[in-house]
């Protein structure tokens, strides 16, 4: 027992070395795109202070839209800006419909709101588009760089190489527009007060349609990367129960902490599977994000980089 | 000194508001002129903090009319109020208790800033210039409140008077015209209730900001305002300069009181 926890797993790294670091880069590789979930729920948790049980949906109604575009014949580019387009319109409704009547509301209002937002999304999309899993392929191979792999050993897959790319760009985007910039004051104040935030001047609408056209958008990346890994069908929706672990690991307010959260919930589920997954009876990926999760909430429920709730009585 | 106090910069007409059977106010009318301080009194309940918000566009009255620098109004909407120049401050500390004194006094800089959203991603050129110049405005206002050791810190862990202070710091970073204070003093002490009052008359003389205050030390009010309305039960009893009201009989009954 001992020998199998604490001494195999070293020796088998110590042995193959180039093997870890594949296991190792497989995993980032996943973290990235967990993280980019985990991007569109941080967004809307900073402006709205709201859970976006939502998020999910979001991620597979736009992955539907731009597979269903396409499938008509619709250009894949001119897809990608439509389904683009369609997330802002859902943004605008979303504004319009659900939360303006609530402004000032408890958060938990709020998020009992986004379940209903998840059922329509999830019913509508499927409504138009059918239930059927459709297959997804951006024209990325599968495939590992076999120049790299004959140079070096190291088998790196390119679909996730371009997915990472497509994530980091993304992120440094968004991180950059979001502390650098007034938006991001803006976006804070919102998050913080709502009254008080209009009372500056900070218009609420525009505010909260920015952020939910953006989480859109996100999703509508991590949408069409997951969906070419697994399909687009309506367990994209459950991918976004990943992305909790990784919000509680990073901070629901960081988005740094989503990007540093994903790798290392990547990287750690797939090193455990590989390494200490023989000893536990194996498929301990599918629960050890949740397991670190959780003891994160009993030593640092704030997460990695997320704000100290402060609170003065 | 003797302060030029102008014409009228808002004036309420038969303002009346209601929340389904419970009426707020009723048949509400003054005017605040340009650079008076002004002062709303009256026992709790008496509908005050509700006229700020009327005039701040939290509530929409039912009735009546507002007119504000000239342009006449059914009812104001928030954003449109602190673009045009009215900003405020609330009984309970409406701040972002998780952001820095001067990123809070920074978010009254945002309705000022105009550069638009792709600059402000790029965060170059023309965007940054104006953030800077912005600090710098922030920084003058941190100094005239005399808040620089807090500068950095959140301001969910100030005492409550330095929390008044910045709150008041991030209306004065709106540049307003006209200043809604409601309860500016409640909760402090004496020496606090000074440093606060002098604050007012300062911003009042040197950028000659018009006021509206809600306060309930007597002293303090009659010491500041220029003119003072007063509510109860939603109804106006009176208004006038400190004297005129004071000796009225409706609000002594009302409100004053005699010394017995």
């Amino acid at each position: 027992m001992f020998q199998a926890f604490f001494v195999d797993p070293f020796v088998m790294i110590y042995d193959a070395p180039l093997f870890f670091v594949e296991v190792l880069v497989s995993g980032l590789m996943a973290g990235v795109m967990y993280a980019l979930v985990a991007l569109g729920f941080v967004l809307i948790y900073k402006a709205s202070g709201v859970f976006n049980f939502a998020q999910g949906a979001m991620v597979l109604f736009a992955a539907l839209t731009f597979v269903g575009l396409w499938e008509l014949g619709v250009n894949p580019w001119l897809a990608l800006i439509l389904a683009a387009l369609v997330m802002i319109g859902v943004a605008f409704t979303v504004e319009r419909v659900v939360l303006r009547p609530l402004v000032n509301q408890d958060p938990i209002i709020f998020f009992m709101a986004t379940i209903g937002i998840t059922y329509f999304l999830d019913g509508f999309g499927q409504t138009i588009w059918g239930s059927e899993v459709r297959p997804l392929d951006i024209g990325i191979p599968n495939e590992p760089f076999m120049d790299l792999a004959e140079m070096t050993g190291l088998y790196i897959n390119k679909f996730d190489v371009f997915s990472a790319v497509v994530c980091s760009l993304l992120v440094a985007l968004l991180a950059g527009f979001f502390t650098k910039t007034k938006i991001g004051r803006a976006l804070r104040a919102v998050a913080d007060d709502h009254q008080a935030a209009l009372s500056v001047g900070i218009p609420l609408k525009t505010i909260w349609t920015i952020v939910w056209s953006v989480a859109g958008i996100v999703g509508l990346a991590a949408g069409i990367l997951w969906g070419s890994k697994l399909g687009v069908q309506f367990t994209l929706a459950l991918i976004a129960f990943k992305a909790l672990p990784v919000l509680i690991l990073g901070g629901f307010t960081s988005i740094p902490g989503a990007i540093i959260g994903g790798l290392i919930i990547g990287s750690g589920e797939k090193i455990a599977e590989v390494y200490w997954g023989e000893a536990m009876g194996g498929a301990i990926e599918d629960w050890f994000a949740y397991v670190v999760a959780l003891i994160f909430l009993l030593f640092r429920p704030q997460g990695l980089f997320g704000e100290k709730i402060i609170e003065r009585v | 000194m003797e302060r030029k106090i102008g014409e009228t910069l808002l004036s309420v007409d038969h303002i009346s508001l209601s929340f389904g059977g419970v009426k707020a106010l009723t048949d509400i009318s003054f005017s605040i002129r340009k650079k008076e301080v002004f002062a709303i009194i009256g026992p709790n309940g008496a509908g005050k903090t509700s006229m700020l918000n009327v005039i701040n566009g939290f509530y929409h009255p039912q009735e009546g009319e507002i007119t504000y620098k000239g342009v006449h109004r059914k009812q104001m909407r928030s954003h449109e109020a602190a673009v045009q120049g009215i900003a405020r401050t609330f009984q309970n500390v409406a701040l972002f208790k998780g952001m820095s004194t001067l990123d809070n006094i920074m978010t009254g800089r945002i309705i000022r800033m105009k550069r638009n959203i792709f600059w402000q991603a790029m965060y170059l050129g023309p965007a940054r210039k104006e953030e800077m110049e912005n600090r710098e405005f922030v920084e003058d206002i941190i100094d005239f409140l005399e808040i620089q050791a807090i500068r950095r810190t959140p301001v969910g862990r100030l005492p409550y008077g330095l929390q008044k202070r910045v709150e008041l710091g991030r209306a004065l970073a709106m540049e307003p015209e006209l200043l809604l204070l409601d309860e500016p003093m409640a909760g402090m002490n004496i020496e606090e209730k000074q440093d606060m009052c002098r604050f007012i008359l300062d911003v009042n003389d040197q950028y000659g900001t018009t006021i509206a205050l809600i306060e309930h030390d007597m002293g303090v009010v009659m010491d500041i305002s220029e003119r003072v309305v007063v509510l109860d039960y939603g109804k106006k009893l009176a208004d006038g300069s400190p004297d005129e009201v004071r000796a009225n009989q409706d609000v002594i009954d009302a409100y004053l009181g005699v010394p017995h």
